[in-house]
């Protein structure tokens, strides 16, 4: 592809204190791509994905987001950064304690100075993108998960970010649901036209929505390409990944 | 006809909708206003969501002063993101309105109200499964007593007689000076006595149990409540209060007249301690002095504000525990609202108490 990639990570190698997880990891993103990485559980996805946003610093090796890498960005530049990506974590990270419509609300206190009655109406709109606008005044305990992750869902576009992370999205929810969510997910992609970053092990999900794939094994990208390509590739831990779904 | 146009900036987004608003509104509300508002779109190159709202709002609040306005040099994809991002029927919505007064005391009083109730209810029961309990073993969680008495009572001597002893002290120490100008220094041991048996003693321990007790049965019943684990109790068959709380209740009502009974020991040899070392006083005479002054009344009153404290404790514990609201953050606003509460009213029952006693001579 000729133009920029959003994302461009470079031979990473990542972990946690002494433990290394991702090893010689490079990878680019471009825009309004729908990228999935999938591996089995624990072979460091959700570290990759932190290291993609800038949670994780790398060991060697340098993560770049809209063409700035993020390792020599100060705190500032950084937020700068934040507010052009989204983030779906595994569990939604509502704060408990407030309303939907204060969880919504937060990266607007937090970045911009609109006006109030814009505030209100920008997050009615994303509330009603994602079908909670009659639960603006629930606590995050009174509703119920597949809702919680739709609000967390409207908290990370509430800024029209350029890009989307998510961590296994479908993760603890019915298959309707989560059906309903990657849907929900790609009409998103479709008015905001970002770019998406979605960690799953659920191959149905994978294809519904992914335009391309990264498969991680063991810290290493074992393969990259289109789902085609994944569901012919005769790399054993590929094959048995498909298999094992279906 | 007055006609306003308004380039729209380059980039008509969240970060940038302010200007454009305050713009607006100006020309919108102008004495002389004009007929129509032009909206030129020739410069923007990018709109986000915020920044079509923005325009949507232009447009009807132009609507609503009889003002006429249009959008022009659209290109097709500002088109596009103008249709998708509206609001549909806002009526369904409901941002969060900021209370005024009067609904704020509504609320308030309602809350009182039903916090009142709930509280005379459990207080009911408490009061009823603390006897059916009694004699039905079978109702409470089999060893509990045993268990919860040494966890309140016995986990908590260190720390009462570290207190105890330092309070006497310091009531011996800020009373010797004066009562040895007038020779009275044997006084000493009278009124740490007093003050332990029918003030300081009672009173240390029950803030000291409050503070550890009310805050562990509120976090471990809110706990239960929010992890349905009271729903589950119920389901089998096994009511929470005797199940739950009763055992603490016996737990806190056994050992706080006995730690408070330790205290009192302990102050009064804290003041011994002053009363030997400062004022010259030998240890018997001391003892003698102590015993002589402690009729039946003090000691009948710090055993009647041990159970009553005791009682209050394990209220207080339950009442917050069992309204917990929200997850786990319900929980610790549950347990410090326990202790604000437990220490509130053990203060409010000694005053009570210490009253009725002293006008009854
Ligand atoms: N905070 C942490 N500290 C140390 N090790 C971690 C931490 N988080 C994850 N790991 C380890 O990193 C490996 C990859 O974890 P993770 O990236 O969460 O896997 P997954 O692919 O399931 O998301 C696992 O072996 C896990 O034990
Ligand atoms: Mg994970």
């Amino acid at each position: 592809m000729a133009e920029n990639p959003v994302i461009q990570v470079n031979q990473l190698s990542s972990g946690y204190e002494n433990e290394v997880i991702l090893e010689d990891v490079s990878l680019e993103i471009y825009a309004n791509e729908v990228v999935a990485i999938l591996g089995t559980s624990g072979c460091g996805k959700t570290t990759l994905l932190k290291n993609l946003i800038g949670l994780l610093p790398p060991f060697e090796g340098s993560v770049s987001l809209f063409g700035q890498n993020l390792t020599q960005l100060d705190e500032d530049e950084y937020y700068q950064l934040m507010r052009k990506t989204g983030v779906l974590f595994q569990h939604g990270a509502l704060l408990n304690s407030i309303s939907i419509y204060d969880n919504v609300a937060i990266p607007l206190e937090q970045h911009t100075k609109i006006p109030p009655f814009l505030a209100d109406q920008l997050i009615y709109l994303k509330l009603q993108m994602v079908g909670l606008q009659k639960y603006a005044n629930f606590l995050p305990s009174q509703i119920s998960g597949g809702m919680r992750k739709r609000a967390a869902l409207a908290r990370s576009i509430i800024l029209d970010p350029h890009i989307l992370f998510a961590d296994e999205p479908g993760a603890g929810l019915d298959p309707v649901t989560a059906n309903n969510l990657d849907n929900l997910l790609l009409s998103l992609k479709q008015k905001l036209s970002m770019s998406m970053v979605i960690v799953t092990h659920e191959v149905a999900s994978i294809k519904r929505i992914a335009d391309r794939i990264v498969y991680l094994d063991n810290g290493n990208v074992l393969f990259t390409g289109s789902l085609q390509q994944a569901m012919q590739s005769d790399i054993k831990q590929i094959h048995n990944f498909f298999e094992s779904a279906s | 006809m007055q006609i306003e146009t308004i380039y729209l900036p380059a980039s008509l987004t969240v970060m940038h909708s302010r200007e454009l608003l305050s713009k607006a509104e100006s020309i919108i509300k102008l004495r002389e206003k004009p007929a129509q508002i032009n909206l030129d779109f020739s410069d923007v190159t990018v709109m986000d969501s915020a920044g079509a709202l923005s325009v949507h709002h232009i447009q009807h609040q132009c609507a609503a002063k009889n003002i006429d306005c249009r959008l022009h040099n659209l290109s097709t994809e500002i088109e596009h993101s103008l249709k998708l991002f509206k609001i549909g029927d806002a009526d369904s919505f409901e941002a969060p309105h900021k209370l005024g007064f009067f609904e704020r005391l509504g609320h308030l009083s309602y809350e009182v109200y039903i916090s009142i109730k709930d509280a005379i209810i459990l207080m009911a029961n408490i009061s009823y499964f603390t006897f059916t309990a009694f004699f039905k073993p079978k109702l409470r969680r089999r060893g509990e007593v045993i268990n919860q008495g040494v966890q309140i009572g016995v986990n908590a001597l260190p720390i009462i007689a570290l207190i105890a002893f330092l309070i006497g002290f310091i009531l011996a120490l800020q009373s010797a000076a004066q009562l040895r100008q007038f020779g009275a220094n044997i006084y000493v041991a009278d009124l740490v006595a007093i003050a332990m048996f029918s003030e300081m003693g009672p009173l240390i321990t029950a803030i000291m149990v409050a503070g550890r007790t009310s805050s562990a049965i509120a976090a471990e019943v809110a706990t239960m409540t929010v992890s349905e684990e009271i729903d589950a109790l119920k389901v089998m068959g096994i009511d929470a209060i005797p199940y739950v709380i009763i055992p603490k209740l016996y737990a806190i009502t056994i050992s706080l007249p006995i730690l408070a009974t330790f205290a009192n020991v302990v102050g009064i040899i804290g003041g011994m301690v002053i009363g030997v070392t400062y004022l010259d006083l030998e240890v018997l005479p001391f003892f003698n002095e102590v015993i002589s002054v402690i009729r039946y009344k003090e000691i009948f009153i710090y055993l009647l504000k041990s159970v009553v404290f005791a009682f209050l404790i394990t209220f207080t514990g339950a009442f917050h525990g069992f309204r917990v609201k929200g997850g786990a953050e319900g929980v610790g606003r549950s347990t410090t609202s326990a202790v604000v509460l437990a220490i509130f009213l053990v203060i409010v029952a000694d005053s009570i108490i210490g009253l009725l006693f002293y006008f009854e001579g």
